[in-house]
């Protein structure tokens, strides 16, 4: 059956062609925009999934980590009494604008963390590579990400700069570490970043980051600290998700890259339904003497199955490498195109079914051939 | 005999003459009510082994539908079709695709090979769609090929082949199976006089040789000196049975 499917998708090359390159399209559109999508919320979680708090603490209401409310210091106590609870941590979270070597303003995202010596924040800066990350508890010091050097007009560690009218030493850089906002992320102490935001009072803080002392019931923490007036505790990954909800959800971009991963589909699904349909229409009399002859409708029917599913092996073989162009060609534009094993694996899956559906027209008009039709003329 | 006849296979044998498919009294009526049209009415016929029979009429008598009943391409609307030693005119489809790759081979007119497929490949595929746990389905194909003397040209595309090259690789399709009948939808209308005659010829040869039962709808009147009979259809009914090769009483 495999190579009758596979002589009769070949005999009309070009239509082949078309089919081939229908299926690499949508094969490509869905893993770019899906990638493109994992991308961003990869970027918008990229700070809570890098921590290693076990609990997240904020304020009740709170819709999205970037803008958290503050709360004052008190919390802190209150948390780090809570039984089950090893280790508390302050975290400071805001916008502020910092000024350009050009005399223009930028808007930044502030992350002060706890630098307190011989013990590493759950929130410190990663993929540090250049520059020293325990300068970070010097009054005015910050770490930035080296892919913003164009924004913040920073060249290298050691550059000042002024926040909220402040003067800020870069003192280390790290890679990869962008925030969903475009605004670039500043780490500094809390101490510094309290400097930067003088009207949230005195010593706010924007969350609380709990370790859990060893063999705590998380679910019964959770649940003392939620006990608490007005805050809220999330696990990691739920404080990950829900990051990921309300910036798929409350700015569309969900929407907008999987109806383009779907439309992807349909590309796919009109042009490999069109061509194996045209392909069954030539080929109708020889499947109609084939059933005249005794052959199951499953025969015919596994004919025009295996045409499918060679249109998708190979489209997938020739749209998945596609992508891989595409994902490198958009890094240089500072998008993170995330193409996961799994991806793979659900978009093969895709297409495999894609394919199928596409030769349901094909197939009934296969089952509804008469086989006394191949006597009419 | 041609000599790609002279290969004898192994196929069933019964008696010359026997009796191995009957229609009796069958009618066909398209459409209902004012709008029925009676294609064949209290149509009677023997199919014997090892004989060729001839289906002649005009266009619109009912010989496709008779033939179509024959092969269980069509359900009648009234009569018997015996097959196997029995009726099988009631049957569903789930068994006349069985019934069929045993005991029919069709031939046709605009030969309907897979333009994509080589000669052997046409013929190995049609094989294996009859039987799809036939093993050797490729040395079958060539062996049929050879049988109808194209066993040189089994790697060539229907394109490359002569018009009766191709009806003959038809021919070899259609015995894929080893089926006892053969059907054929005038077969030797889309070729020359020539080649005509060598293509009945081989069916002919493979009544004779083989006793396979050979009916062949046509409008050639040539083509009586092949036939041991000639079915005259007309007007939905079968007019007269005649042996046009029977030795006149002295």
């Amino acid at each position: 059956m495999w190579n009758l499917a596979r002589k009769l998708l070949l005999h009309d090359r070009l239509r082949f062609a078309v089919a081939i390159a229908g299926v690499s399209v949508s094969v490509m559109l869905v893993l770019v925009q899906v990638g493109l999508y994992f991308g961003f919320m990869d970027t918008a979680s990229s700070l809570i999934d890098a921590s290693t708090a076990d609990l997240w603490v904020g304020k009740q209401g709170n819709e999205s980590f970037e803008f958290a409310t503050p709360f004052d210091e008190r919390t802190l106590y209150k948390v780090a009494s809570v039984p089950g609870v090893a280790r508390a941590e302050r975290v400071l979270m805001s916008f502020v604008q910092a000024k350009l070597p050009d005399g223009g303003d930028l808007g930044v995202q502030v992350v002060g963390i706890e630098t307190t010596p011989g013990q590493r924040s759950m929130l410190a800066p990663w993929n540090v590579v250049a520059g020293d990350p325990q300068r970070l508890a010097e009054p005015g010091a910050i770490v930035v990400d080296r892919t913003e050097y164009a924004k913040l007009k920073i060249d290298r560690v050691g550059h000042v700069t002024e926040i909220a009218g402040t003067r800020a030493e870069v003192v280390a850089l790290t890679s990869g570490i962008r925030s969903f906002t475009t605004s670039p992320i500043v780490f500094t102490d809390l101490r510094t970043a309290r400097s930067y935001l003088p009207q949230f009072g005195d010593e706010p803080v924007t969350y609380v980051l709990v370790k859990l002392a060893p063999g705590a019931d998380r679910l019964a923490v959770q649940a003392r600290i939620e006990a608490l007036p007005h805050l809220a505790a999330y696990t990691t990954p739920q404080m990950s998700t829900r990051t990921r909800t309300y910036w798929s959800e409350r700015t569309g971009v969900g929407a907008g890259f999987f109806t383009t991963a779907v439309l992807g589909v349909i590309v796919g699904f009109v042009v490999v339904g069109q061509i194996l349909y045209s392909g069954t229409l030539q080929y109708l009399r020889e499947y109609g003497t084939l059933k005249a002859m005794g052959a199951k409708n499953s025969a015919v029917v596994r004919v025009i199955l295996s045409q499918a599913m060679i249109s998708a092996a190979l489209g997938f073989a020739v749209g998945a490498p596609l992508a891989i162009g595409m994902r490198a060609a958009m890094k240089g534009a500072n998008l993170n195109v995330a193409l996961t094993p799994e991806l793979y694996a659900v978009t093969a899956g895709i297409t495999i079914v894609m394919c199928a559906f596409a030769a349901l027209l094909s197939i009934v008009k296969v089952l509804r051939l008469d086989p006394a039709s191949v006597f009419k003329g | 005999m041609p000599a790609a006849l002279a290969i004898q296979e192994t196929v069933p044998s019964p008696a010359r003459h026997a009796v191995i498919a009957r229609v009796a009294g069958v009618a066909k009526t398209y459409g209902s009510g004012e709008n029925a049209v009676a294609a064949l009415t209290g149509a009677t016929l023997d199919i014997r082994a090892g004989e060729v029979t001839l289906i002649e009429g005009p266009s619109g008598s009912g010989k496709t539908t008779l033939i179509s009943i024959l092969g269980l391409l069509l359900t009648p609307t009234a009569g018997e079709v015996w097959l196997e030693g029995r009726n099988v005119a009631g049957l569903g489809e789930r068994e006349l695709p069985g019934l069929r790759a045993r005991n029919f081979g069709f031939v046709f007119q605009g030969f309907n090979l897979f333009p994509a497929l080589s000669a052997l490949e046409n013929v190995a595929i049609a094989i294996r769609m009859k039987n799809p746990r036939a093993r050797g389905a490729e040395a079958e194909a060539r062996r049929l090929l050879d049988h109808v003397g194209l066993g040189s040209r089994a790697h060539h595309l229907p394109a490359d082949l002569s018009g009766g090259q191709k009806q003959r690789v038809a021919i070899a399709r259609a015995l894929g199976g080893n089926p006892p009948i053969l059907i054929g939808d005038e077969p030797t209308a889309a070729l020359d006089t020539k080649t005509a005659l060598s293509v009945m010829e081989l069916l002919r040869e493979l009544a004779t040789t083989e006793r396979r039962a050979v009916v062949v709808v046509t409008h050639d009147p040539r083509l009586e000196r092949f036939a041991d009979r000639v079915v005259r259809v007309e007007d939905g009914r079968i007019e007269a049975i005649t042996t046009p090769n029977a030795t006149p009483a002295t």
